[in-house]
């Protein structure tokens, strides 16, 4: 599992393009999306972001979602992610 | 209404975001030349750029520099663009055709539509005005341009910024190069003087000019009228020239300087002599496209070199492609032409 | 300056070719949504509103060389321009604009022959590729026209360039412009706006609570539009007038609207303002629509923002022709007229609840007999490039 974490946050660094940001700078906890709520910590993608990385587990991991809407609660966070995938993954 | 350039940013194969050009400009001989950019830090935060290719970044900086120090509101921006960020476009296409039409990424084809340019400076600046963009080959910031002036004469708004933003990729020169639009050869200055072939070199240029009603200090020139036309008679042409000056109430004698797109290729130059040389036999003439390349938006810096030129009250020497009668400019007229098929003229007076 | 007027229209999407054609299949309330038959695609299971004539039917009908070099954009647009042109007898002895709204341009064929272009072939479709190129050589049916402009703003191009036409009018820049815009299915924008998970896979659902997303479709429509004086001296008969019209930006996200629909309100109020009427005035809304989660939600906030309580009868006849992008707003132009010459609103399709957050209901079955006298067309594109227009009854 935390191989399978710190390879998606470098995944996910290199997708959106998080120019400066590292793995290690990534809490596995700490939500992705903040809602467009500055005070909330996080990355504060955004919904552009949030397709890209359904892009990412259909690309990378053989996990196809039908519908964006989905993609809500598995990415709460890294680790939510991985779990997901996880469980889900294809290849 | 009179309407006022107040001030103008480039990013181009030039120094950017400054008139270096005008004093000690690079001299550029060869076939394709990238814009020299400006560090963009200083402009867009690297999570808000994230998304963005070249081009984009360029055209924020380009204009949050014209925009420096501006505090009032802004009642429009006009973009012109002949391909829009073609960088992108391509990301997605060849995406397409390499992986086949599963999984693409959506932030390429977001960044594929021409306007994407204009919103994202009115998304930067949070600018609920007028927002439209030109995609019309050689005449897109002219004819940005136009649509920006005949809302100034309605008194629809006071102020704009009209832009024009073009990219030139690798992959879009080569495709250029295949339908004759480059010189096979590297061209040299002295090849604008004595064209004898078809074909130009490529540049790229973000222009971005502040428009408004008001004149002050810091103004670069008056923006006396501006005519588009389509494939017009000798008679038609001459009667936007005088249209144009009939409206600044000047004579043609009073013409300071034409600013021409020269660009060494034979057929192209040849239509800036025929049409000129019946109505300005003795004016100055004035070029640019040996600074600044070819490209879809690189009529922006014949309008660019024209106000330089009224705000410095000086037409430098390098610029100057026939020489007339030496005054220092007071009214220099802009004309530009697309394939002699789409021609804009402007006149500039300060 | 006088009022602005409409004197000539044309049109061609998924419910046919000439304004009678698709008047008929919106009375009878047939939509034009089905499986792709032209674009090569393997999304087959995608539907979209496509236009029946192929490119090789159109080159027929329009007269053409048969080896002409042309994409299906420009295609499409000739076949409505001419129309437009015809109807209302304009020629070059006016002096005429012409403002063309596109986006995806050649890629029809560039996506086809990309690769190849760079082993030498089909060189021909590179100079096709840029919306400029369309813009000429549909242009070109006409005599001899003043100046081209191509406007290129996603799916606002065709209004915009209807403002741009109004603007170069009252401005004494042209005294007659053909405005409008055309846009073909292409390879690109199907999976472009796929991977923007966008696409309903099931006939689309404007303003529903269920709704899941648009269905693209492609088609062309132009206005020939005048001063009123300068159709009287010509002696052609107004279908309309162009009474207000405005721009905004939402500036706000790429792809999606503002929770409050900023955008979309100051169009539509901005559009009210010139025209000098009151939100009450306006007795048909031709809806933007697209089904979309977050459009048809931020639309109806901004309706609601701007008609409180009396929210007039609306529909999105999206739910006929797709979305057909830089083409829509001049299509839905030319149904907004033909509804309001007829006195006849169009139904919304698939509608079946309200969607919670506004409770707005638009009209789902079309209304004949109605008196219309001003009918708002909205049009909201990427990068929150919203517009509005209304057409009035000549008064």
């Amino acid at each position: 599992m935390n191989e399978l974490i710190t390879t998606l946050k470098q995944e996910i660094i290199e997708v959106l393009n998080l120019e400066g940001m590292t793995p290690d700078g990534i809490d596995d906890n700490a939500p992705l999306f903040n809602g467009g709520d500055p005070s909330v910590a996080g990355l504060g993608l955004d919904s552009i972001d949030a397709l890209e990385l359904i892009v990412l587990m259909e690309r990378n991991y053989g996990i196809k979602l039908k519908n964006a809407s989905e993609g809500k609660e598995i990415f709460k966070s890294v680790a939510t992610m991985a779990d997901y995938i996880s469980k889900n993954r294809t290849k | 209404m009179a309407v006022y350039i107040q001030s103008a940013a480039q990013i181009t194969i030039q120094s950017p975001l400054c008139d270096d050009w005008f004093t000690s400009p690079i001299r550029r001989e060869g076939r394709y030349f990238r814009s020299v950019e400006p560090d963009f830090k200083a402009f867009i935060d690297p999570m808000a750029s994230r998304r963005m290719g070249r081009l984009l970044k360029r055209a924020i900086a380009s204009a949050m520099t014209a925009l420096d120090g501006y505090k009032a509101s802004l009642d429009a921006i006009v973009t012109g663009t002949g391909l829009g960020c073609i960088e992108t476009t391509e990301k997605f296409l060849n995406a397409m055709l390499r992986d086949g039409e599963q999984a693409l990424p959506p932030s390429f084809f977001m960044q594929s539509t021409h306007n994407t340019i204009g919103s994202v400076i009115a998304q930067r600046l949070k600018c609920h005005g007028y927002n439209n963009t030109f995609t019309h080959r050689g005449t897109s910031f002219d004819c940005a341009l136009q649509d920006a002036l005949a809302q100034f004469e309605l008194n629809d708004i006071s102020s704009a910024l009209v832009c024009a933003n073009d990219e030139m990729t690798e992959a879009y020169f080569q495709l250029f190069d295949q339908i004759g639009y480059w010189k096979t050869e590297e061209v040299t200055e002295a090849m604008f003087h004595h064209p004898t072939s078809e074909g130009s070199f490529a540049g790229e240029v973000s222009a971005a000019f502040l428009l408004n009603t008001q004149p002050t200090q810091q103004t670069l020139c008056r923006i006396d009228g501006l005519e588009v036309l389509f494939e017009p008679t000798d008679e038609r042409f001459r009667q936007a020239v005088e249209a144009l000056l009939g409206k600044a109430d000047i004579s043609r004698e009073e013409v300071d300087a034409v600013v021409c797109g020269y660009n060494a290729d034979r057929t192209n130059d040849e239509v800036y002599t025929r049409r000129l040389t019946p109505l300005f036999p003795q004016t100055t003439q004035i070029y640019y496209k040996h600074l600044f390349g070819e490209g879809f938006s690189a009529s922006a810096m014949g309008y660019y070199v024209a106000a330089t030129c009224l705000k410095r009250g000086e037409i430098p020497a390098h610029i100057r492609y026939k020489e007339g009668k030496a005054t220092q400019p007071k009214h220099i007229l802009v004309y530009n032409h697309f394939q002699d098929k789409d021609h804009s003229i402007a006149l500039l007076s300060c | 300056m006088g009022s602005i007027v409409v004197t000539g229209m044309g049109i061609i999407c998924g419910l046919g070719c000439g304004t009678q054609t698709v008047y008929d299949a919106l009375r009878a309330g047939k939509p034009a949504i089905g499986t792709v038959r032209h674009l090569r695609t393997s999304h087959t299971e995608l539907p979209v509103s496509e236009v029946a004539m192929s490119n090789e039917e159109m080159i027929e009908m329009l007269r053409l060389p048969s080896d002409r070099v042309v994409t299906r954009t420009p295609l499409l647009g000739m076949v409505a321009f001419q129309q437009a042109v015809k109807q209302s007898g304009l020629t070059d002895a006016v002096r005429t604009a012409f403002v063309n709204g596109t986006t995806v341009g050649g890629m029809e064929k560039s996506e086809q022959y990309y690769l190849e272009f760079f082993e030498g072939k089909h060189t021909e479709y590179i100079a096709a590729h840029d919306c400029g190129a369309g813009t000429e050589q549909i242009g070109r049916l006409f005599g001899h026209l003043d100046a081209m402009y191509t406007i290129s703003t996603a799916c606002s191009s065709a209004t915009n360039a209807l403002i741009m036409g109004a603007n170069l009018i009252k401005s004494g820049k042209a005294d007659a412009a053909i405005v409008g815009g055309t846009e073909s299915l292409s390879k690109f924008h199907l999976n472009g706006f796929n991977s923007l998970m966008i696409l309903d896979h099931e006939p689309c659902k404007p303003f529903d609570k269920n709704r899941n997303g648009l269905n693209l479709g492609e088609g062309a429509a132009y206005l020939v539009i005048e001063t009123a004086e300068s159709a009287q001296k010509r002696g052609a008969t107004p279908l309309c007038e162009l009474s207000g019209y405005a721009n905004a930006c939402d500036a706000y996200h790429q792809t999606a609207t503002s929770p409050e629909g900023e955008g979309p309100f100051l169009a539509m109020t901005g559009a009210l303002n010139k025209a000098g009427l009151k939100p009450a005035d306006i007795d048909y809304i031709n809806a933007h629509g697209t089904g979309t989660g977050n459009n048809d939600l931020c639309e109806s906030v901004a309706i609601k923002r701007v008609f409180g309580d009396h929210v007039p009868p609306f529909s999105s006849t999206k739910s006929f022709t797709g979305h057909t992008t830089s083409a829509a707003g001049a299509v839905e132009a030319v149904i907004s007229i033909l509804s309001l010459t007829n006195g006849f609103i169009p139904a919304n399709l698939n509608f079946s609840s309200a969607i919670e957050e506004s409770g707005l209901t638009p009209v789902t079955k079309g209304l004949s007999d109605v008196d219309l006298r001003h009918v708002m067309s909205n049009s909201f594109g990427f990068g929150g490039n919203d517009s509005s227009c209304i057409f009035s009854k000549i008064s």
